[in-house]
């Protein structure tokens, strides 16, 4: 086997990217390339590499998705990684985004404990890491608000901070991070629609749980529509609209708040 | 007052700063003389990681220490990865950069690992090489540091010491020595730490590493679990003595205990500097132990 730097940082990166126990064919190659210490036999030195490898992607990837980690339990969730990243292999300098991947590889796999609610809590815990890192965008004062002519609030257009996102899910996943965060009880893993917004306010990462119409109303309002045209598709009741309003200015999902002529 | 030939100042005792110890630090602003961050950590992020860093960096000195650059990869360097860390060490200010004598991945593969070298002349050529590129980029000389490795090539026709002076030579670099990381790959290779470091010269060594490791029987793993060992505290005071006054810093970044622990055990450096520099005092104390 050639021993030139190139052809040994391939070998070497393919023997610790390569899942399961060193085979005879590794073995017999490690025995080639690498000196056997004191104590340890070339293919044991080589098989420190590799178990390492797969420990650091399972830290990275527990630290983005704990939710996941905590429902399939450290054997189930040890299994999905090693399927995960023997397919998406880090390509970045930061693990920070090594789970970028994870709903969609999810979404080609049943053969895990209810994969459909294990993809719906993947997207949700992505979009957290995705909040978590966003451009920090300073959120609308109260001063700004009571600036607006109260005449032209139907005209007004809400832009968003950066770290904000919306989704709709299929199962109770924002319920079921509560409970991993100890904030409530674990919720029943039955199909049911569920809206969450997660945002970031005083660089913490945070989720609210939305009724239907609240999301629809915020969906709207951050594909850019005026708030009254906005609010002529969503029905609900004026008391809950000023609610809904008062907890997300407080909450300071706004960043801006726009007249149609742009100012 | 520097040894090394950039003069990079001796910036004292520091620590790795950690989000574990984010909010003890900005609510008691420690008085502690320096902190280094691991970069990567704070690139492509806006959000809270980077502005306790603007905090941190407000009060103390700070150094970027990487773990990606991978200096002795076949692939082509990652201008924008470099490009993003020049633009952090700009924001904050930093005293310098360093990373690792390693490679971490191959055709556009991040194992994230401090993978070894071969040691060979054709490794040594490549590296050099890359590492000038590098600085071009950076605009300012690296600090590259001895890893902690479990493995060594068959075809390697260099020992580490010699490949990693030569580099700095061939490169014009720093040093970052890794006191732990020649004690645990003294113990994994079977070679002497205290020729290692007698190979080193003063003026390349721009920084100094400390931490604890775990030992598995057969092999020492570099963790940064624990306290720093007597016989590596020992390899310090040693180092001292022929190097001289150096920044030294304390890693601590698995199980990492509260602020004050990492911080009296990064002090423990300044007392056995102190004990270095007395001759008479570490016989009493080699006594006393």
């Amino acid at each position: 086997m050639a021993t030139d730097l190139a052809s040994l940082q391939r070998w070497m990166q393919e023997c610790i990217q390569q899942p399961g126990e060193c085979d005879e064919g590794m073995v017999t190659q490690a025995r080639q390339i690498v000196k056997p210490s004191a104590t340890l036999e070339s293919e044991e030195r080589l098989d420190i590499y590799r178990g390492m490898y797969l420990m650091r992607m399972q830290e990275a990837l527990e630290t983005d998705y704990p939710g996941l980690a905590k429902f399939l339990g450290p054997d189930e969730f040890f299994r999905l990684v090693s399927r995960y990243v023997d397919l998406h292999p880090s390509r970045s300098y930061t693990l920070n985004r090594l789970g970028d991947h994870l709903p969609v590889f999810l979404e080609t796999i049943s053969d895990i404990k209810k994969p459909e609610f294990c993809r719906e809590l993947a997207r949700l815990e992505l979009l957290l890491t995705q909040v978590f890192d966003e451009a920090e965008t300073p959120a609308l004062t109260a001063e700004q608000i009571a600036a607006v002519p109260q005449d032209a609030w139907e005209r007004v257009r809400l832009r968003p901070i950066a770290a904000f996102r919306l989704a709709a899910f299929d199962y109770p996943v924002s319920q079921y991070l509560g409970a991993v965060d100890e904030e409530n009880a674990f919720p029943q893993i039955r199909r049911r629609k569920t809206w969450v917004a997660g945002y970031r306010r005083n660089y913490g990462v945070h989720r609210l749980d939305l009724t239907g119409p609240a999301f629809e109303l915020l969906t709207l309002l951050v594909e850019g529509k005026a708030l009254g045209d906005a609010l002529t598709s969503v029905r609900t009741s004026q008391t809950r609209l000023f609610q809904w309003f008062r907890e997300w200015v407080s909450e300071g999902l706004f960043r801006a708040v726009e007249l149609e002529d742009g100012t | 007052m520097a040894n090394n030939r950039w003069g990079y100042p001796d910036l004292g005792f520091g620590i790795g700063l950690r989000s574990v110890h984010y909010e003890h630090i900005l609510a008691n602003r420690p008085k502690i003389d320096w902190f280094e961050i691991l970069s990567e950590n704070y690139l492509d992020t806006g959000g809270r990681p980077l502005s306790i860093l603007d905090q941190v960096a407000e009060r103390y000195p700070v150094v970027l220490h990487g773990v990606s650059m991978s200096v002795g990869s076949i692939d082509p360097v990652n201008v924008d990865y470099l490009n993003k860390l020049k633009a952090l060490g700009k924001r904050i200010n930093a005293r310098w950069i360093s990373d690792h004598l390693c490679w971490t991945g191959v055709s556009g593969m991040n194992t994230h690992d401090l993978l070894p070298m071969p040691y060979t002349d054709e490794s040594l050529r490549h590296t050099a090489n890359r590492v000038r590129q590098i600085q071009e980029i950076l605009e300012r000389p690296i600090a590259l540091e001895n890893p902690s490795t479990y493995l060594e090539f068959s075809g390697s026709t260099w020992n580490e010491s010699d490949f990693l002076v030569e580099l700095a030579k061939q490169a014009d670099c720093g040093i970052l020595l890794d006191v732990n990381n020649v004690y645990v790959s003294s113990f994994n290779h079977g070679f002497s730490a205290e020729k290692y470091i007698d190979g080193i010269p003063a003026d390349r060594v721009v920084q100094i590493h400390l931490a604890g490791h775990t030992h598995k029987g057969t092999h020492i793993l570099d963790t940064h679990s624990d306290y720093v060992i007597d016989t590596v505290w020992n390899l310090y005071r040693y180092t001292y003595q022929r190097i001289g006054a150096v920044s030294t810093l304390l890693e601590w970044d698995a199980s990492i205990p509260e602020f004050d622990i990492v911080h009296a055990e990064a002090l423990k450096a300044k007392a056995h500097r102190e004990a270095a520099a007395q001759p008479e005092l570490e016989e009493v104390a080699a006594y006393g132990d």
